[in-house]
């Protein structure tokens, strides 16, 4: 069984019509022109050019309104709602914690999924479909269900306190919820399998004889790891890197049900300003800048690994 | 993998990593296994030792008017998000693959777009644009959204089926005087037909699960599943809640078993 990538990994080269041969070839060739099939793309261009270009436009503009305490925003333009975000310690605290609870994420991720994509990758188990179906199980079951669930678990009067206090004679229980920990403990479970896939498909494209080649040679299971299976598998660390810390710092759901509101973050931060206090000029702003910096990370992250590849390439 | 020298000190190492291995399925698994464990206990709380078996809270589910309404809702919001998203993803699909020249990257990046984009982004962005244009707090503008998250899984499983068969059999039914639409029924939609079924049943999935963009774009007294779930969990522990989930839960079940049986698991996608 092969695992697809979960990234938008490069498509096979798609022969594109140029076989066709014989009487039928000039007709073939006309029949592939771009401009022949337009009509079957179409109605999702329009689609996309109504629903997200504009749209993006559209918010891109509204972070430039003026703000307004009557409407949604006042007549005229300004770049006053991103230098009061900036200028505010309270938004960059934000922000700082946001970045930093989605690398911690990241990493954790990186280090707990990757000794799993490594064995779905090799074993030659019965059970290999079953595990495959476990990896993408949390992927299939909503996000509102899986916080639930860690809720039973963490909650002050949840399962594993009830146990803590029940067994370990503890008369309060830990606090495993409503902070940092419960956060983290959610953001992990739920975005831990966008980094297995990556990585477990990037493994697969290891050839297993490599690994055999620096075994025979006496290198030890470790060294065979350090040295071979983990540098050719950088690429599917990176894009499972790059998948789960956009996803963690843009979540939503699980802060508020595992941090409720204590826990301070952008993307929370951001809808109680659009949805409770309709300040959407200066909703639009926060988010472009948790954007934009999420995407400077990105791409910083994206040179510095590029590098270390060609480095070991 | 290789035997080798077989020295204890692998041996025990090997050992601590499929421990390791197997405590994180235990990880990914468990609040799963929990909340449908909790939803089948007789008590107000999941303790330890579970208080014994009853159905109750699928009683208080399924006389619960609000979240019959959600689940219903949902369950035509998703069916509906689906048959729009598949028809759009397959056939800027089919485009890209087999027609598209110089702007097919292009393409290909804008219909993949919405899945690069954070889903609470895009929902704040149609939040806005329908407010502007008229259509915010409607139907309309939620299922809208709904197609918008849901369309790059059917594109890019349709278009991965479609890059692995071999164009030479639509070029065969093509020179033997098949006309374009009976080479497309006869030829390219069997072909395609995994690709099809395991899009648009993830596009449901996904349709049924989402957050966010529900959030921000749905009408009052307009809640999906998941969004009744949300307010209920935030206010109330109850296992009300564990039955409601794991209804849900089912549901998907018999989803992903119907791409298994039609087509394989093999071709779901992420």
């Amino acid at each position: 069984m092969d695992h697809p990538p979960l990234t938008l990994a490069p498509e096979p080269l798609a022969a594109a019509g140029t076989s066709a041969a014989g009487r039928g070839g000039r007709r073939l060739a006309a029949w592939r022109r771009p401009s022949r099939g337009l009509l079957l793309v179409l109605p999702t261009l329009l689609f996309l050019g109504c629903f997200l270009v504009a749209p993006y436009v559209n918010m891109l503009v509204m972070s430039f309104r003026n703000p307004s305490t009557t409407a949604v925003f006042a007549p005229g333009f300004t770049v006053g709602n991103y230098t009061k975000a900036l200028a505010d310690p309270y938004y960059l605290g934000v922000l700082a914690q946001t970045i930093a609870l989605g690398a911690l994420t990241t990493a954790i991720c990186a280090i707990v999924g990757y000794p799993v994509a490594y064995h779905l990758a090799r074993t030659r188990s019965r059970l290999r479909g079953l595990l495959y179906v476990g990896v993408l199980s949390p992927l299939l079951v909503g996000v509102v269900i899986r916080c639930y669930g860690w809720i039973i678990l963490l909650a002050n009067n949840g399962l594993i306190n009830n146990a803590v206090k029940k067994f370990g004679g503890a008369s309060h229980g830990l606090p495993l919820m409503y902070n940092s920990f419960g956060v983290g403990v959610g953001l992990v479970h739920v975005f831990l399998p966008f980094m297995i896939l990556p990585i477990l498909s990037a493994v697969q494209s290891v050839d297993l004889a490599l690994e055999d080649a620096a075994r025979s040679l006496g290198a030890s299971r470790a060294r065979t790891m350090l040295r071979i299976v983990i540098p050719l598998s950088l690429p599917g660390i990176q894009a499972g890197a790059i998948l789960v810390f956009v996803l963690s710092i843009s979540a939503y759901v699980i802060p508020i049900l595992l941090g409720a509101l204590k826990v301070k973050l952008m993307p929370t931060l951001v809808i109680q300003l659009l949805i409770d206090a309709f300040l959407w000029p200066f909703g639009a702003a926060l988010a472009f800048i948790l954007a934009a910096t999420g995407g400077l990370i990105v791409y910083l992250f994206i040179h510095a690994t590029g590098r270390l590849m060609r480095g070991l390439g | 993998m290789v035997g080798g020298a077989a020295k204890l000190g692998t041996r025990a190492g090997r050992a601590s990593f499929l421990a390791f291995v197997a405590a994180v399925y235990g990880f990914l698994l468990l609040p799963l296994v929990i909340v449908v464990l909790a939803s089948f206990n007789a008590g107000e709380l999941l303790t330890f030792p579970p208080q014994g078996f009853s159905l109750r809270w699928y009683q208080h589910f399924f006389r619960s008017e609000p979240f019959m309404n959600s689940l219903f809702f949902s369950l035509w919001l998703a069916a509906l998000a689906m048959v729009l998203s598949t028809l759009l993803g397959t056939t800027a699909a089919l485009y890209v693959v087999r027609f598209a020249g110089r702007w097919r990257d292009a393409i290909r990046l804008l219909i993949v777009t919405p899945l690069l984009l954070p889903e609470i982004l895009s929902a704040v962005a149609l939040l806005f644009f329908f407010y502007g244009i008229g259509l915010g707090k409607t139907v309309t503008g939620l299922v809208i959204g709904h197609v918008l998250i849901t369309l790059p899984f059917v594109f890019l499983a349709v278009s991965s089926v479609l890059y692995n068969f071999d164009t030479s059999l639509e070029e065969a039914a093509r020179s033997l005087g098949a006309n374009r639409f009976t080479t497309f029924r006869l030829v390219t939609l069997p072909l395609i037909k995994p690709g099809v079924i395991s899009g648009s049943l993830l596009a449901f999935i996904v349709s049924f699960d989402l957050f966010a963009v529900s959030l921000l774009l749905k009408g009052i007294g307009r809640e999906t599943l998941p969004i009744q779930l949300f307010d209920y969990v935030t206010w109330d522990f109850d296992p009300t809640a564990a039955a409601v989930s794991t209804v849900s839960i089912a549901i998907t079940l018999v989803a992903v078993l119907l791409v298994d049986r039609m087509v394989g698991l093999r071709s779901l996608r992420f």
